[in-house]
């Protein structure tokens, strides 16, 4: 009788998580490439070639759609968080397709993302990451840790490997067991855990101001400040980015916003009241 | 050689009319070009104001230098009840490639009506913005050739727009324009709407300078700046012309009106 | 990957040429003098095409040499320019043009004023306060936006070489090895000693 009792019911404990048939179902909607074979794809032996001659503005100027690509972001680790900041430009060939794209997605609370290469790639699978994300949270009662996060992201990109997506996009957030966590993740399949990234065509302008100056030690308003005038010198020399300043700050209990700031009267400030950028002229007679 | 002494001989077969033969060796696999789309041309224009949305196109088609019609709507009601989409509140326009606009709004009409009979409440602007963008991210590597702009009124009556790029990058703006006439249109826009370039004039000079900040428009502001817009596309832009058609959206519904453009 | 740059202060021009001569997937060399003086008071260093660089370089070093013996008087700076210039736009519209690109970093003993050249295959002339050629444009430019300014010191000057220089070791891929530096002030042309051992690693 007792074996049959048993056999028929479940202690407390194991009846809080989930059963079997849950389990099982829930392990095969992970499993199933979710979306993935709801893609429309063209009729041609190699879908990724023909999607190149159609839309790759760089291989082919004469391209006729031109998806709208983002440009330079970054974020950098110090003691009092992670600074996130980002230029606002969005070009479709050398057209300039707007100065107002949000390049900071804001996946939770507590996590944030960049975007850069194609605008729509990355605003669509980081807003996918932000389901998923959720879905852990109410399956697993606790918040994902970014290690986690981007590891989904990382691995949904990987399938797509060669079909055509362009995304170079980070991850930054802080959770109980890691602390500030900051991940690069790109569309080749790249995943790395690192201190300090700048991604996109300006990277390596911004990468100049914020290298020479970039310690850990750094308070919060000295790191807002040289994320701030980094995106700003890569909005100086080159020509793919430009627009507004978007800066954030990821703490303890969550990110905080600090502005979306015209680049055009932070650059005049910038060289008239601290006399940087002696490049440019301001007077007729120089 | 023997390719010439063939061509010199009568034969009783047909001879190619081509300059040249094809050069491929028959029976082999041979790739063809797939190109499937075409520019249909024309310029679309929204923009919105504290209790409106304008959403505005031009009604010529063209295929290179012809025109193929000169009435060929590129906006369209969304939701609503009916093939008349009567009582709709949302409207979508889409320039480039229209069998591509055709099939982009079925869908997302088909979308809007069934989440009405499904739910039993009209879909927000907001959640149909959302979708339209799912719609063409789709098609991610089989894009619809088109840009399209969604507008309508969100949940506090305020005018909204959004616009999209061919795979679905989206973003709400207060206006917007695409298409054929787009790189005329804009910067009028950018000076005339969001006031760029434009300082107070009394605030003196150098970082002294105050930028103008942009106020909501009203709707007859706005009316006049979408004709301006157009004429004066059609003026310099050959693919835009025949007829403006306006749509406005507001608590009371939408609102169509047609002007004739330049017919050359 | 070869690196040049240029910064101009006070009261002198700081010319940087990268050490390494690459050919394929080998370094020749790694103590090689991209640089020749043109002029008491005029330097150049050159990058490019192998083999174009030395030949441009002395080509046009002969001839402002014999043009001062000929008129027994010292090209400034800018005349230098001027010269080096016409010679690579002459040489750019010739059946086989130089591929170089050129820094001159000049003291106009006249003026009392430091002057930079930047100068291109195509023939472009700039005069700028400070100047990088290849990938040092895309990683030092904006450095140098932030720290320069027109009357900085030496020793100012020197530490912002340096900024640029770990910069660049901490994020280009291929070992330059190290820059050679030289200094143009009122009393010519003088080597500076650079440390370059230490290495410098991305966070």
């Amino acid at each position: 009788m007792d074996a049959l009792v048993a056999q028929h019911s479940r202690s407390q404990h194991a009846a809080e998580g989930y059963s079997e048939d849950e389990m099982q179902q829930q392990m095969s909607a992970d499993l199933a490439q979710p979306l993935s074979l709801q893609f429309a794809l063209p009729p041609t032996a190699s879908p990724s070639q023909w999607l190149r001659a159609m839309t790759d503005d760089h291989s082919n100027p004469q391209c006729p759609i031109k998806i709208a690509h983002g440009t330079t972001t970054l974020a950098f680790r110090h003691k009092g968080g992670i600074v996130v900041a980002t230029d606002s430009r969005a070009t479709a060939g050398d057209w300039i397709a707007s100065q107002t794209v949000k390049k900071v997605i804001e996946i939770n609370s507590c996590l944030l993302g960049t975007m850069a290469g194609g605008a729509a790639d990355c605003q669509y699978w980081l807003a996918y990451l932000g389901m998923q994300c959720r879905l852990h949270e109410l399956r697993h009662k606790r918040r994902i840790s970014v290690a986690a996060a981007s590891k989904i992201l990382a691995n949904l990109v990987y399938s797509y490997k060669g079909m055509g997506l362009s995304m170079g996009t980070m991850c930054a957030g802080v959770t109980p067991s890691e602390g500030p966590a900051l991940y690069y993740i790109d569309s080749d399949g790249t995943r790395l855990a690192g201190n300090l990234f700048c991604v996109g065509s300006g990277q390596t302008f911004a990468y100049g101001v914020l290298d020479a100056e970039y310690h850990y030690d750094m308070e919060d308003a000295e790191a807002l400040e040289l994320g701030k005038r980094s995106i700003l010198a890569a909005t100086h020399r080159d020509a793919f980015s430009g627009g507004y300043i978007n800066l954030y700050h990821v703490k303890e209990d969550g990110w905080v916003k600090h502005g979306f700031m015209d680049t055009n009267p932070i650059f005049w400030e910038t060289k008239l009241k601290k006399g940087e950028f002696s490049n440019v002229t301001s007077k007729m007679d120089e | 050689m023997a390719a010439m002494m063939q061509s010199a001989m009568p034969t009783s077969e047909p001879g190619y009319s081509f300059s040249q033969a094809p050069q491929s060796v028959a029976g082999g696999p041979r790739q063809h070009g797939f190109y499937p789309y075409t520019d249909n041309g024309g310029t679309t224009l929204g923009i919105t104001g504290s209790d409106f949305a304008v959403l505005a196109g031009d009604t010529r088609s063209t295929s290179g230098y012809n025109i193929n019609s000169r009435y060929a709507p590129k906006l369209f009601k969304i939701g609503g009840t009916g093939s008349a989409n009567e009582g709709a509140r949302i409207v979508l326009s889409v320039v480039g490639f229209a069998a591509d606009g055709n099939a982009l709004k079925e869908r997302l009409d088909t979308v809007v009506k069934m989440y009405k009979f499904q739910h039993n409440k009209e879909m927000s602007v907001h959640a149909c913005a959302q979708r339209l963008s799912h719609i063409l991210y789709n098609k991610r590597f089989f894009p619809y050739y088109v840009h399209a702009i969604l507008g309508g009124l969100d949940e506090n009556g305020v005018g909204a727009l959004y616009s999209y790029d061919p795979v679905g990058s989206y973003e709400r703006e207060t206006c917007r324009s695409a298409g054929a006439a787009s790189s005329l249109i804009t910067p009028f826009l950018d000076n005339q709407v969001n006031l760029k370039n434009q300082y107070d004039p009394t605030s003196g000079s150098g970082l002294e300078k105050v930028t103008k900040a942009p106020q909501p428009l009203s709707r007859q502001t706005v009316e006049e700046l979408v004709t301006d817009s157009f004429t004066s596309a059609a003026e310099r832009q050959i693919e835009v012309g025949d007829g403006l058609q306006m749509f406005i959206i507001t608590k009371d519904g939408i609102e169509e009106k047609y002007m004739e453009l330049k017919k050359d | 990957m070869e690196v040049l740059l240029g910064i101009t202060g006070k009261d002198f021009t700081i010319v940087a040429a990268s050490k390494a001569t690459m050919r394929g997937p080998t370094v020749l060399k790694s103590s090689d003098d991209k640089t020749r003086p043109l002029s008491k008071h005029t330097l150049m260093a050159y990058s490019g095409e192998a083999g174009d660089t030395v030949q441009f370089a002395e080509y046009v070093q002969a001839n402002i040499q014999l043009y001062s013996k000929r008129n027994a008087s010292e090209l400034s700076p800018y005349e230098v320019s001027s010269f080096v210039r016409s010679e690579l736009a002459k040489s750019l519209r010739s059946r086989n043009p130089y591929n170089v690109n050129l820094l001159l970093g000049g003291f106009d003993p006249i003026t009392d004023k430091p002057e930079l050249y930047w100068v291109d295959y195509l023939a472009s002339s700039a005069r700028v306060p400070y100047a990088a050629h290849g990938y040092a444009q895309y990683y030092c430019l904006s450095t140098l936006d932030k720290h320069h300014h027109p009357d900085i010191s030496f020793e100012q000057g020197m530490k912002i070489l340096r900024m640029c220089t770990d910069e660049l070791k901490r994020r280009l891929p291929i070992d330059f090895k190290g820059v050679l530096v030289k200094v143009v002030t009122k009393d010519g042309i003088r080597e500076e000693p650079y440390e370059d051992e230490k290495p410098v690693y991305a966070p």
